[in-house]
């Protein structure tokens, strides 16, 4: 529960320093004066840097164990189902300029409702996941004339 | 109900299957065609894209499917990335971005990555002052910057190195200011500099006449110079560069190349069909209600005008000092 | 004011086919609106081929239509499932979403749906007689003028996170960081892109709002997602109570000039006209407790203000040729097209243009309501859905709306991203807004920054430009100490109020 109470204002702090890394490998400006691409992101890296630590201390004032949800969110179980529909979405995401639209969410949608929805409901998870794959293709290609992979 | 669907699905296969086989061999266009606009909706590339796209489909130039896509991102990069991956079907919009963004160091693609199809277009790129400013003429400006170049403020779009940043400086240069000592204000588009302009926040706004054209003809704004060779017909009171005894011409084209290794017919093909739309009643009239100017130019004609631009602009860029 | 011009736009306003135009926009407006990623601009967009074959006044009844039209649709999702599709309609999550769970869904679409009617309505009266004027009044709107509107935007939603102030400034400048990504304008430098040419424009920041709303409520609802079968939730009546619309009056009445004026100035008008008008409300109600509870006024106060924003950023369009947004860019370059040259010479050259647009616009907020309302019953059929199907739905929408925006799947990293972003936020209790008003206004406000330290000589003289930047700062003042000064006040009430946003 700690470690997900204090990942944000960590992961702020980490952020703040790369940015600042970041801010100071920038190339100079061509024209005008050449620092004037670095003043407003320093500005805001001490900012972000300030006030993660500001929360930080007030994280001691904080009850953490009245979190209902942090107490679900730090449960093994809950962990899982997130993070396994996570790991769908990355799969998604590399397969979907491969594979082209209609397969990969008809694999990714179909997984989804696999998953959360349970093998007893097949015939169902099996008639939306087609219906909508081809619906929103359709729509998209066109109707609105988007061009999906 | 189902039965007229049952008998015609075999029907169809075979129409289908002949327009297939008839298309094959040597004619070229063989499946749906693509002009991308490396911009979103709204803008210069976008307006050209859709304007080429009605002239094509509307006096049925071109038979084939044809679409406009928009890929934004990058000043181009993202759609021309796009593009050099792709078969002689698909074309884009191009402008000199396509050269700066190259010779600023911003891009990897360069023109000769591509092969150059047509030129179609083109703004010319004028000076304008807020009428209240009370400036008589193009003369006066050049005065006041070759006593104190930082006295006036100006405002350009889309960028730094775009046309306007790189006509602007070359007419400094020839009037010997130094371009460097130019205070310039970026704004996303010409309409955002506008509003500065009219707002009294700039002092001389750069831009293309379509932009300028509305709040000229409504007594806002003064024009004084353009860079065009002659007096344009539709802004007979603006005087040109030249005429000022600025050596400066300076076109804001805009064209549409295809992907590299395209074969000789491919190339005739699209010849023909840009010539014929150039000519077109539909095309004129486009042209003309958007303020552009018919700048056509065929593929081999293209290809000598992409080199020259290019040396020229790698000139500009050199010496004002934008050279990575 | 000659008034057989304006029956005459009435009466072409009416003609079967204008109307017909009218009502198809309305419908695909509200569509548009409805879809996570598709906006008014891609609506637009897709019908350009359309319009060439069209009368020109049908072609600007038809575009409008669908601009205004997407920001009723715009709520509803917003109200229904806690996931706007744009900036304008994260307001209506705050009170919308909570009346949802309070089983008044159908209550919250109709009267967000009355609201934004009033809000338009009022606009359309603005723009009949203030339009020229307070165009020309927004040109006063300068870089200075607008780095101290967007600190004061900024400020007000800070403020909103009361009793939170260090997290609002946290995640304001994490907002911040995130809109410094891309070409630095003034200069040209590329900024923290690591060579990806998709990022040279920046980030864009509906990908976020998909991200944080849409992805991280799915991943929110499925902590009990095995367990709680959702019981039959109690959608409620489809029409708001007496007592709700007697609560709304004001807040609506206060909020459309709000919008219309903040829609007038080109920029992120209908972002931060509905949060500003959100965070008056709140400022000024005395129910504050009841806010992000499903407080009805915390509703319609947003509502109407974005769309009276609409209405009110086609005014520097039509009279100045200068569109303040994606949408009105997209109008402009289409209107351009087909003959009608936008201008400070349209209301001189075809006033009959102007006036039977505005007669349009004012039946199609009429048939907009009729339609929005229309569906209340069909769309609460949303709630009825199982959660286990429908947030899978969810996400493949948010993914295609995403793809829409850029045409590649970079933005499918900074989707996820974001999403486990938004569920850290959410269950830490972090304020979301501050971070998604300064992601929209972030990069506007340095590039106009760095303008004004051209223009003027330090950031004093830029505090004082005008009588303007004097104004706005001392609107800032009193909405950062504001909620101190009530909080003195109230020592006597217990302390904190934790705030959900």
């Amino acid at each position: 529960m700690y470690i997900i109470r204090l990942s944000l204002p960590v992961l702020f702090i980490v952020a703040s320093l790369i940015y600042a890394i970041m801010i100071f490998q920038l190339q100079p400006a061509m024209l005008g004066e050449p620092n004037a691409p670095r003043y407003f992101p320093l500005i805001i890296c001490t900012g972000i840097l300030i006030f993660s630590i500001v929360d930080l201390i007030n994280m001691r004032k904080e009850n953490i164990r009245q979190n209902e949800d942090l107490e679900m969110l730090s449960r093994k179980s809950t962990l899982k189902v997130v993070g396994i529909v996570l790991g769908f979405c990355l799969v998604y995401t590399l397969i979907f300029e491969h594979l082209g639209f209609l397969i990969s969410t008809i694999l990714f949608l179909g997984a989804l409702l696999f998953y959360l929805n349970g093998l007893k409901h097949w015939i169902l998870n099996l008639s939306v996941t087609i219906i909508t794959a081809f619906t929103t293709w359709y729509t998209f290609s066109f109707l609105l004339e988007i061009s999906l992979p | 109900m189902w039965k007229p669907v049952l008998i015609s699905l075999p029907i169809l296969l075979l129409v289908a299957c002949n327009s297939s086989a008839s298309s094959e061999g040597t004619e070229f266009p063989t499946e749906r065609m693509e002009l991308i606009a490396p911009a979103s909706p709204g803008g210069g590339w976008d307006m050209t894209a859709r304007s080429v796209h009605r002239a094509m489909t509307s006096d049925d130039i071109i038979t084939q499917d044809f679409n406009v896509e928009n890929m934004p991102g990058g000043g181009g990069e993202v759609g021309w990335q796009y593009l050099q991956r792709q078969d002689a079907h698909s074309t884009s919009v191009n402008s000199s971005l396509l050269l700066t963004n190259n010779l600023l160091g911003q891009s990897d693609l360069s023109y000769e990555d591509f092969t150059p199809i047509v030129m179609l277009l083109t703004e010319w790129i004028a000076w304008a002052t807020a009428t209240n400013a009370d400036v008589q003429d193009a003369d006066e400006l050049i005065t006041q910057l070759q006593d104190d170049p930082e006295s006036l403020i100006f405002g350009l779009s889309p960028a730094l190195g775009s046309g306007y940043h790189l006509s602007m400086s070359q007419i400094a240069m020839l009037s010997g200011v130094e371009p460097r000592d130019l205070q310039v204000l970026v704004y996303d588009s010409g309409g955002e500099a506008m509003n500065a302009l009219l707002g009294g926040h700039i002092d001389i706004l750069v831009n293309s006449m379509s932009v300028l054209s509305s709040q000229y003809e409504a007594g806002e704004i003064d024009i004084h110079a353009v860079t065009s060779p002659e007096r344009l017909e539709m802004f007979p009171d603006v005087p040109t560069w030249q005429e000022l005894g600025v050596d400066i011409e300076f076109p804001h084209w805009r064209g549409v190349m295809g992907p590299p290794d395209m074969s000789e017919e491919e190339i005739a093909q699209y010849d023909e069909w840009f010539g014929e739309m150039a000519e077109s009643e539909q095309w004129q009239r486009d042209l003309e209600s958007n303020m552009f100017f018919d700048f056509y130019m065929d593929s081999a004609e293209t290809k000598d005008f992409l080199e020259e631009q290019n040396e020229l602009f790698n000139d500009i860029i050199e010496s004002v000092g934008l050279m990575p | 004011m000659d008034f057989s011009i304006i029956i005459d736009g009435l009466y072409t306003a009416l003609q079967p086919i204008n109307l017909m135009w009218l009502v198809i926009g309305a419908i695909l407006g509200t569509i548009v609106g409805i879809l996570p990623g598709l906006g008014p601009a891609t609506g637009i967009a897709v019908l350009i081929p359309l319009t060439f074959g069209m009368e020109p006044i049908s072609a600007l009844i038809l575009m409008a239509a669908i601009y205004y039209g997407a920001l009723f649709g715009g709520s509803r999702s917003s109200i229904l499932i806690n996931t706007p599709g744009d900036g304008s309609s994260i307001a209506a999550t705050f009170d919308g979403y909570p009346m949802t769970k309070k089983g008044q869904a159908g209550q919250a679409m109709s009267i967000a749906a009355i609201a934004s009617l009033i809000g338009g309505v009022m606009a359309i009266f603005g723009f009949i007689f203030l339009a020229i004027p307070l165009a020309q009044f927004a040109l006063n709107f300068g870089p200075a003028e607008y780095v101290m509107l967007f600190i004061f935007a900024l400020s007000a939603v800070v403020a909103l996170s009361m009793g939170n102030i260090a997290k609002g400034f946290l995640t304001m400048f994490i907002g911040l960081g995130i809109s410094t990504i891309g070409v630095d304008l003034q200069s040209g430098v590329h900024r923290f892109t690591l060579d990806v040419p998709h990022l040279t424009d920046g980030i864009d920041f509906i990908v976020i709002i998909i991200g944080i709303y849409a992805l991280g409520e799915v991943l929110y609802n499925m902590f009990n997602i095995n367990k709680a079968k959702k019981p039959d939730q109690n959608i409620g009546s489809k029409w708001f109570t007496k007592e709700q619309w007697k609560k709304s009056l004001a807040p609506i009445l206060r909020s459309g000039p709000i919008g219309f004026f903040l829609g007038i100035l080109p920029g992120s008008g209908g972002t931060i006209s509905s949060l500003l008008a959100y965070s008056t409300q709140k400022q000024i109600a005395k129910n504050k407790e009841e806010y992000g509870k499903g407080a009805v006024e915390g509703l319609v106060a947003p509502e109407s203000a974005n769309s009276s924003a609409a209405v009110g950023s086609m005014i520097p369009m039509l009279t100045m040729a200068i569109p303040g947004s994606g949408a009105t860019a997209v109008m402009l370059g289409a209107l351009i097209m087909i003959g009608i040259q936008p201008g400070p010479l349209l209301f001189e050259n075809s006033p009959d243009l102007v006036w039977t647009l505005i007669n349009s616009m004012f039946i199609g907020n009429i048939i907009l309501v009729i339609i929005n309302i229309a569906m209340v019953g069909m769309l609460v059929k949303v709630l009825h859905t199982p959660p286990k199907v429908l947030y899978p739905l969810v996400l493949v929408l948010s993914f295609l709306g995403a793809y829409t925006l850029g045409y590649s799947t970079v933005d499918f990293y900074i989707l996820i991203l974001a999403g486990v972003l938004g569920l850290l936020l959410r269950v830490l209790n972090y304020p979301v807004v501050p971070l998604i008003l300064a992601l929209i206004v972030g990069n506007d406000m340095e590039q106009n920054f760095m303008r004004a330290t051209v223009i003027y000589d330090g950031p004093v003289s830029i505090l004082f430009a005008s009588p303007i930047t004097i104004g706005l700062a001392l609107l800032t003042i009193l909405s950062l100490s504001y909620p101190l000064i009530i909080k003195l006040l109230g020592r006597r009430k217990k302390k904190d109020h934790p705030m959900t946003m």
